[in-house]
Parts: C-alpha cells; sequence; structure tokens
C-alpha cells in the first residue's frame, strides 16, 4: 500500500510553514506525528499535494506556563504526556486520559496538536480537551488568533482552520487541587476508537461543573452544568442515566443507552 | 526523491526515497531488512512495530523522510541484546509464537514493556499488548513470556539498561535540516493519469441495491414543499434537475436506455472522493412513488458505493409532503475507514442539504437563484442557512452542542 505521491516540506518555523500553505493553493496538509495522517495516507483517502511536516519547527515541542494555564505545544506527544514529561494543568487528568489513547507505539509519535486537527469524533482529546476547556492557539497569514475548543470542531474530521492555517499550542487552565475529573470510554478492544464517552470537570473554585459527551457521530455535546447530579446518590445517578438517554444521540437505543452508562461511570468518578 | 540519513542497527546509512515511503517500506524495501512485517498498514496491527531513537514506533505509518537523522532499530539488530535473549527464550518456552507473522513486533514492545514498566501484572501486560494482533496463540502463551521475564528479572535488579531522555515530539522527528525547500515531483493530475474512457469502462453496471447480500444502511427523512403535488411529482421525474440538487453531484450524460451518468465528488476534511457511476429511475404514477438508483465507484480510494433514493408524494394543503429514504452501501477503502455512524451522519445531511435545494429549486426565487452548492459537499462551514435550519431540526436537542 502505498499513498499518492506528494510533496514534502520541513519548514522550520511557523510564518514558513504558513506561507507554504498559502502558497499550496488548497493542496498543502500539516502533519505532525502522522498518526491520524499516515492510515488516511496509506488508504489513499487523504491526497494532499503537499505535505508540511511541522516537527522539525523547536517550539510546537515545547512546554511554557503562563499566569494561570499552561500551554502545550502543537507537537507534544501523547507518550510525553503519559509520561508527566510536561507538567499537568489538570491534576493528572490528562496523563490519565493520554495512557489511554490508541497503543503506545502509535502515543510515541501521535500528538496532541494533530489529534485535534483530525477531528476523529471518536479522538479522546476532542472530548476531554473540550472538558477541560481547551483554548487553541492558531497561527495563519494574519499572525495567531485563539479558538475555544468547544468551537473548534465542526463536523466530523472538520475544523475551523482556513487552509493557511494550523494548531500551534493547546493552552489548558489550571485547575485548582480541589478539581475532581471524570472519563469514561467504551471500547470494543483497548486502544480502538470508543463507541461512547464521556468526560467530566468539575472544579468549585472556577465555578466549573461542566460534561461532555464524545464519540457521538459528529461533534461532541457539552453539558455546561451537571451540579444537579452532584454529590451523587442513587437517584441523581439515575436522573443523570435518563437524561442523557433522552438526548438520543445515537438515535438507536443501544448506542444511547452506552452514552448514558458512559455519562453514569465518569460521574461515579467523581468524588465529593 | 528526497535523500536522507538514518543509522540503522548501529550503521549510517544514506538513502533516497520519495517522500511518501513510510520506514516500514525503507527498512524492507532499500534495505532488504524484512523482519520487519506488514499487516494492516494502517497502524492496527502492531506487526510493524520498530524502535525509533528508543522507543517503539509503528513503521507503517511513520514517515520516512520525517525521521530523517532518526536512530532505527528492526528486530534484526537484536541477536546480541541481552533483553531480547532473555524473551526470545520465554517465547521460546511458553509457545508464545505458531506462525510468526506477528512476533517481531511483539517482541519489540515485549521488550519495550519489560524495560519501561519494571513491574507488570498479567492484566497490565494485555493492555500494553492491545495494539499487536496475534492469530495464532489467543495471546496467553505470549504474555506469560513477557510475565516470566519480568518476574526472573526482579532477582537480578540493576540490569535494566538507562532509558535515554525522551524528547516531547514525535519519536524520530526533529533532527533534520530545516527549510522552505520542497522535496518530490508535482503530482501527476488524475486525468492526465486515467483517461475518461478506461473510468467509464469500469463503470459498475446498476444492479438492484443489497444484491452483493449486505446490508444496506438507511436515512429517513419528511419534508414539506410549497409547490402542488403535479409540480413536484414532475421535478422528481427529471433526473437532470434532481441531480443538480444534491450537493456534490453533477450530470455527466445521458443515455438512450433512460439511465444517466453522473458524479459526485464529497469532502469530509481531509477525506475526499469522486464517485463516478450511473443513475436510473422507476417509477409509479399511481402510487406517486419513485425510486432513484445510483451506483458508483471511486477509484482514488477504490470504494464503491451504491444507493438508492425512494420518495413517496403526497398532498398537503396546497404543498405537497415528500417523504425519503436514502438507503447505501459502502465497499473497499472509505467503508474500512469511516464508521458507520459518521457516514449515517454525512449521509443526513446531504440528504437534508438535498432537500433545502430541491425547495429551493421549486420555489419562485429558486426557478432563476442559485443552488446551494453545485461543486462539491463539504459539510462542515459552509452550510446554507436552509440547510443549517433543516439540520437544527434533524438533530435538535435540548443542550448547546460543541
Amino acid at each position: 500500500m502505498k499513498p499518492s505521491a506528494y510533496r514534502y516540506a520541513r519548514p522550520s518555523s511557523v510564518a514558513e510553514a504558513v506561507r507554504l500553505l498559502a502558497d499550496s493553493d488548497g493542496g498543502g496538509k500539516v502533519m505532525a506525528g502522522g498518526q491520524s495522517l499516515g492510515p488516511m495516507l496509506n488508504l489513499r483517502l487523504a491526497q494532499p499535494e503537499l505535505v508540511v511536516d511541522i516537527t522539525g519547527i523547536g517550539e510546537l515541542a515545547s512546554v511554557r506556563e503562563d499566569k494561570d494555564g499552561i500551554v502545550y505545544g502543537a507537537c507534544v506527544t501523547h507518550a510525553a504526556v503519559e509520561d508527566n514529561r510536561v507538567p499537568d494543568a489538570a491534576n493528572g487528568f490528562l496523563a490519565r486520559v493520554a495512557a489511554g489513547i490508541a497503543y503506545r507505539a502509535v502515543r510515541n509519535r501521535g500528538t496532541m496538536g494533530g489529534s485535534l486537527a483530525h477531528a476523529d469524533p471518536s479522538a479522546d482529546w476532542m472530548t476531554t480537551l473540550t472538558a477541560v476547556d481547551a483554548e487553541m492557539l492558531i497561527a495563519g497569514a494574519t499572525g495567531e488568533r485563539r479558538v475555544a475548543l468547544a468551537e473548534f470542531m465542526t463536523a466530523p474530521f472538520s475544523v475551523a482552520l482556513d487552509e493557511a492555517e494550523f494548531i500551534v499550542g493547546i493552552r489548558i487552565r489550571r485547575h485548582s487541587p480541589a478539581a475532581r475529573f471524570g472519563y469514561f470510554k467504551f471500547c470494543r478492544k483497548r486502544g480502538e476508537f470508543a463507541e461512547a464517552m464521556a468526560a467530566i470537570v468539575v472544579d468549585p473554585a472556577a465555578g466549573v461543573s461542566r460534561a461532555v459527551i464524545g464519540a457521538t457521530d459528529s461533534r461532541p455535546i457539552v453539558l455546561p452544568d451537571i451540579s444537579a447530579y452532584l454529590p451523587l446518590s442513587p437517584e441523581r445517578l439515575e436522573a443523570a442515566k435518563a437524561m442523557v438517554e433522552g438526548l438520543g444521540i445515537a438515535g438507536e437505543p443501544i448506542k444511547d443507552a452506552m452514552h448514558a452508562n458512559a455519562f453514569a461511570r465518569a460521574l461515579q468518578q467523581v468524588k465529593p | 526523491m528526497s535523500e536522507l540519513s538514518l543509522t540503522v542497527n548501529g550503521e549510517k546509512v544514506t538513502v533516497a526515497v520519495e517522500p511518501r515511503t513510510s520506514l516500514a517500506d525503507l527498512v524492507r524495501e532499500n534495505l532488504n531488512l524484512t523482519g520487519t512485517h506488514l499487516g494492516c498498514e494502517q497502524g492496527v496491527c502492531g506487526a510493524c512495530t520498530i524502535l525509533v531513537d528508543g522507543v517503539p514506533v509503528r513503521s507503517c505509518i511513520g514517515n520516512a523522510t520525517a525521521c530523517d537523522g532518526a536512530s532505527v532499530r528492526t528486530i534484526e539488530d537484536f541477536d546480541a541484546d541481552p533483553l531480547m535473549t532473555e524473551l526470545r527464550a520465554a517465547f521460546n518456552a511458553h509457545h508464545a509464537l505458531q506462525c510468526g507473522f506477528c512476533t517481531p513486533g511483539m517482541l519489540v514492545m515485549a521488550r519495550d514493556i519489560v524495560l519501561r514498566l519494571g513491574e507488570a501484572d498479567e492484566q497490565r501486560i494485555r493492555i500494553e499488548l492491545a495494539g499487536n494482533l496475534c492469530r495464532c496463540t489467543g495471546y496467553s502463551g505470549i504474555v506469560k513470556a513477557i510475565r516470566w521475564v519480568i518476574v526472573a528479572r526482579q532477582g537480578a535488579r540493576g540490569e535494566l539498561e538507562q532509558r535515554p531522555a525522551l524528547p516531547l515530539g514525535p519519536a524520530g522527528s526533529g533532527h533534520a535540516k530545516t527549510g522552505t525547500d520542497v522535496s518530490g515531483a508535482t503530482k501527476a493530475t488524475a486525468s492526465s493519469l486515467r483517461p475518461d474512457a478506461e473510468l467509464a469502462a469500469r463503470k459498475p453496471a446498476p444492479a438492484p441495491l443489497g444484491a452483493s447480500g449486505k446490508k444496506a444502511s438507511a436515512v429517513r427523512q419528511s419534508f414539506l414543499l410549497d409547490a402542488p403535488l403535479p409540480v413536484v411529482w414532475q421535478r422528481f421525474g427529471e433526473v437532470p434537475a434532481m441531480v443538480r440538487c444534491i450537493p456534490g453531484a453533477s450530470l455527466v450524460s445521458e443515455a438512450a436506455d433512460g439511465t444517466y451518468d453522473i458524479k459526485m465528488r464529497i469532502k469530509m476534511g481531509p477525506i475526499g472522493a469522486e464517485f463516478a457511476g450511473t443513475a436510473s429511475q422507476r417509477r409509479d404514477d399511481a402510487m406517486m412513488a419513485g425510486v432513484i438508483h445510483g451506483a458508483g465507484r471511486d477509484t482514488k480510494s477504490a470504494t464503491l458505493a451504491e444507493g438508492e433514493l425512494n420518495y413517496r408524494l403526497t398532498a398537503e394543503g396546497e404543498g405537497t409532503r415528500v417523504d425519503i429514504e436514502v438507503s447505501y452501501l459502502l465497499s473497499g477503502a472509505l467503508a474500512q475507514f469511516a464508521r458507520a455512524g459518521i457516514v449515517t451522519h454525512f449521509i443526513g445531511a446531504i440528504t437534508a442539504q438535498f432537500a433545502a435545494n430541491l425547495g429551493r429549486s421549486l420555489s419562485p426565487e429558486g426557478a432563476v437563484g442559485p443552488i446551494e452548492d453545485a461543486g462539491e459537499l463539504r459539510v462542515a462551514g459552509s452550510l446554507g442557512v436552509a440547510l443549517k435550519a433543516w439540520l437544527s431540526e434533524l438533530f435538535r436537542n435540548p443542550f448547546r452542542r460543541g
């Protein structure tokens, strides 16, 4: 199996990458670790004219901290997060999520930015980083802009980037020590794409009590305030399940029940 | 071609490869290191797992040019490796292989598990091995062999090798020279490679949907059109006008036998496909119902698509109620890649946009006004206002999306 032929460039700066993309007339595709793009290239589902490898841009494989948040470079790998080679803005939650992405051999090359740009509805970061209200740092011809991740994905495999734009970083607010997290996904096999998933972030100091339902057929669904279900009781757990089932996310009973149960199990992880 | 230098199994090598070459193809084809096996070539089976800069990587989806300057170790390099020697003995003792196809990847991963984790119980080993498929053993021998080595090593602490300081970016990337140079030849255009005559020759003949025995998926939608029943009935009979309302579809030619050559372009993120095929229609005047059948092939991804649009019209007040059911079958690369729910969602979006376009084409302004999207379908971004209304009705829920 061979991908369709493409040209390849490895720019040294964000500005060079933007210029290469702008000059490619829509035929350019950014690649970081290539763990999502690679299979699509091999299957010839994606046939870019030019692949712009952004892993030569040093700053994208780094982390910087500001007053109340951490900016992860787009090329930081899942394995780096899993191994705590970078600080965790969500008290260990990010490392836990990272450890469950695909397989170690994929995590060694797969990146946060690449996963979010690929926007597979069942991908772990899209749902969990929406739950921590991550902000995308996007470089383009007119400079850098920021978009909330909740507004970033527009449809399956589609994001709000124009042809000369790409993700340079992901900013996550530093959560308070009291913040609690829940994450559960159903997969037919460990490391496979999830059938249903839910992520929950409760951070009283920031007034956050948010849940995100992922692995839908399209965008993740944000439940902005789930405080009515906490602290959890058997009655509240049932009400929570009924609420998610009532959303009719998949429109068929078995998958809707999986979404409801993924949410319930994530909720059960949120200890008072 | 781009020239790249790697350290492979301790030796410096310089090879010239096309930019599309994977690490797996480089080691197998250019260096004749065929111990690295290729199974799925989409990062699922793990047979091609090798070490890149000391950590396991899928060589089938690791771009070789991106790893210019990296250090690569394939299964051929572990003859003298003490830990691999222990693992080989354990695999032998515990019957951890039969046909041996998965074994190079299994051993590379097993070695990583022992070195990285130090201690791992059976469950942890199974979790860590989930990305390596074996079709012979049922895994129990492999898991036992790895556990056996872990237990044996605990009696001899201090033998674990020093782990390298790992970078934050993708393993293998980031060594090579950067700049604005572009390598690789400009791609020949699809039309220069495949003349239309050849495309036409490959066109599948129309057959009843599901003739292959596979179960078709279906999307149902109902909508009201602000036009009287006879007008709508006539419009449904005009295949060219109907094709114009299907986002991404275009009419190529009409044959004397009442079939039509059509093309349909779809776009979902980086995924693009262009289906070329035929459409035909059967109608029942008494029932005010009909079926439009289409079948086509995307030669780029070798995907076959077959679809049927069943419709029934009923008068409702001054207007017409339209009930449609779109059923479809996909086979080939696209079907392998896209999960059923996503495809259904996509077809639902196309159907909703078709309905909106049809309504617009029948309205007085629509007779002269533009029809939403003539070129290709992009589910994201460029959805028209009418479609957004359709979609919000279709996927309504009390919570904010996204």
